[in-house]
């Protein structure tokens, strides 16, 4: 099955094509501020690398997040229009999954971390590999790396572009170095595409008109709200 | 030709398809209104957020009801200059995956040149040149339309919108959320002379306009009776603060008609919908010997059928962009072209 996967929801976007358990092209680039700019133009280029056309896609994958709201919004747009314009099915891929399912060769468990972009806030979650796959362990993590290490209990590869500094802080938390391991890496296309194509084969499509992000934390002002309403039932 | 219109630049998701920028077979618009009143206005984050759930939803409700699929379209206009950015990336998005993957031209559009069709769907026959009064919640502009594509920034409001000024007085008067509606109604039971609030910029010569002190005057005027509890004549209130919204908006419009020697008048944008102002500017203009013209009502409000009608236009003249549009979330009208 021919798959594109994109995925635009940290600083690196990505776009890859797979067919089957075949890479047939991958792509990532920087892309901080101007996902919107350039994602659509680099998806027709991995396109062409591989040697296809849009028609010739089969499925559609999307990293879901969590990560940059602006970049989400635009991979997720676009993934969904590609889909309903094509009349193709779409499968969105949490971004953490992607992450985890790159070091799943790894021994011990895997903790994708991804920066949430304000202040010291992560997003993380523990995956164990089986057979190949990776499955998540436990409720996704948001908070900061102090909080994450606390739920350390066992040897553990790391896993984002900042991942290694991540570590040294486990580390320092944890005062046991041996069993920290890191990978700095970003999430590739293809391994969208490719866990997709796993979802998609199975029957296992998201509905293309409702597929949202996966954005983890409320917006500010939606927390702020939240919080005033809680603040104003707690005087009353 | 059939265009299909994506407007997504503040809170309302909308897709359109139309005819050759003139016949609107489908204006679909998906309102946030629920989100608005719960919070009292427009989060940009939350309004973004939505317009990603509903943007595909919203585009296929236009096709469906227009009796068309995809194949039928032939070009997508999309609102890609003035507004929220994270709103505006929702719809560029997927306008340029639509352009992308159904190879057909795309064109961005600047809102409020918009805004200046919307009033040419409904009246085709507005002569050029005009002054256009844009008036909503998030602008105030007046604009001489030399021809069509061809504009000038008379100008604009130097604070408050005046459709933010209704808002902002309602909420003061715990009226709800619009304010210009519920403004309107209460308004008609109202005698417009019972209070006489400041008229900001009236006299002045320049054509810019500023309501945020006509808002303090009303705020500091009544906020000591709220606060005793007393009950206030909302009816005169409403009355009176419109009249004299309505009177400076009329009276800025005749003085750019008079500087700028036209004989015509188009009045867009939501608070158009407003029926003193329609009512004053019909009166004034008929005995001055002014056409003056106004969209039907549901084009008056953001909508996505008058972006296709602005994006036909351009891509007459031989515009359209190219797969790395980006959004521009302040920008003049006057710059077109290129982004």
């Amino acid at each position: 099955m021919k798959v594109l996967g994109i995925d635009t929801s940290g600083y690196a976007n990505a776009v890859g094509v797979i067919d089957d358990n075949q890479v047939l092209a991958d792509f990532t680039f920087e892309a901080r501020n101007d996902s919107l700019e350039k994602i659509v133009a680099n998806i027709d280029f991995v396109l062409k690398k591989a040697g296809l056309s849009l028609e010739d896609i089969e499925g559609f994958g999307v990293g879901l997040g969590p990560g940059s709201w602006t970049g989400i919004k635009v991979g997720v747009t676009v993934g969904k229009i590609l889909a309903f314009s094509t009349n193709k099915p779409v499968s969105g891929v949490p971004t953490l999954e992607v992450l985890a399912y790159q070091a799943r060769n790894m021994p011990g468990l895997i903790c994708p971390i991804i920066n949430a972009g304000a202040g010291d806030t992560i997003y993380a979650a523990f995956y164990r590999t089986k057979d190949g796959t990776v499955s998540r362990a436990g409720e996704y993590y948001v908070g900061d790396i102090q909080g994450l290490a606390e739920m350390v209990k066992e040897p553990t590869v790391f896993i984002g572009a900042e991942a290694q500094a991540y570590s040294r802080l486990i580390n320092q938390a944890l005062g046991s170095p041996d069993d920290i391991r890191a990978i700095e890496d970003v999430p590739r296309g293809s391994v969208v595409a490719l866990l997709a194509a796993t979802c998609l084969e199975r029957g296992e499509n998201d509905d293309v008109l409702s597929l949202t992000p996966l954005y983890l934390k409320e917006s500010t002002a939606k927390a702020f709200i939240n919080r005033y309403s809680r603040s104003v039932q707690a005087k009353g | 030709m059939f265009v299909l219109g994506i407007e997504t630049s503040c809170d309302e998701t909308a897709a359109a398809l139309v005819t050759d920028g003139k016949v609107v077979l489908s204006n679909k618009i998906a309102t946030q209104l629920d989100l608005l009143q719960k919070f009292g206005g427009v989060v940009p984050e939350i309004a973004a957020r939505r317009h990603t759930e509903l943007i595909v939803y919203v585009i296929k409700e236009a096709l469906d009801s227009a009796g068309k699929t995809l194949a039928d379209v032939g070009a997508i206009a999309v609102t890609s200059k003035q507004g929220l950015i994270g709103c505006l990336l929702v719809g560029v998005a997927a306008a340029k995956s639509l352009s992308y993957s159904l190879r057909i031209p795309l064109i961005g559009v600047h809102h409020i040149e918009g805004h200046i069709f919307a009033n040419l769907l409904s009246n085709p026959q507005i002569p050029m040149p005009h002054i256009c009064l844009t008036v909503s919640g998030g602008h105030t502009m007046l604009v001489y339309v030399q021809d069509y594509c061809q504009y000038e920034l008379l100008g604009s409001t130097l604070d408050d919108a005046a459709g933010e000024a209704f808002d902002k007085i309602a909420k003061f008067l715990d009226l709800g959320f619009p304010g210009g509606p519920v403004i309107d109604k209460l308004a008609v039971r109202g005698n417009r002379k019972a209070f006489n609030f400041p008229r900001p910029l009236l006299k002045a010569k320049t054509l810019d306009f500023s309501f945020s002190g006509l808002k303090t005057a009303i705020i500091n005027a009544f906020k000591h009776r709220i606060a005793n509890g007393e009950t206030l004549p909302l009816e005169d209130i409403a009355a009176s603060f419109q009249e004299a919204i309505v009177d400076v908006l009329v009276s800025k419009t005749l003085h750019a008609v008079l500087q700028r020697k036209v004989s015509a008048i188009s009045v867009t944008g939501g608070v158009s919908a407003n029926r003193r102002l329609r009512e004053v500017f019909r009166e004034t203009c008929r005995q001055k010997g002014i056409e003056v013209f106004f969209p039907e009502l549901s084009f008056c409000t953001d909508n996505a059928a008058m972006i296709a009608a602005a994006g036909y236009a351009r891509l007459k003249l031989g515009e359209a962009d190219d797969l790395n549009l980006n959004v521009i979330p302040n920008v003049p009208l006057e710059v077109q072209g290129g982004s």
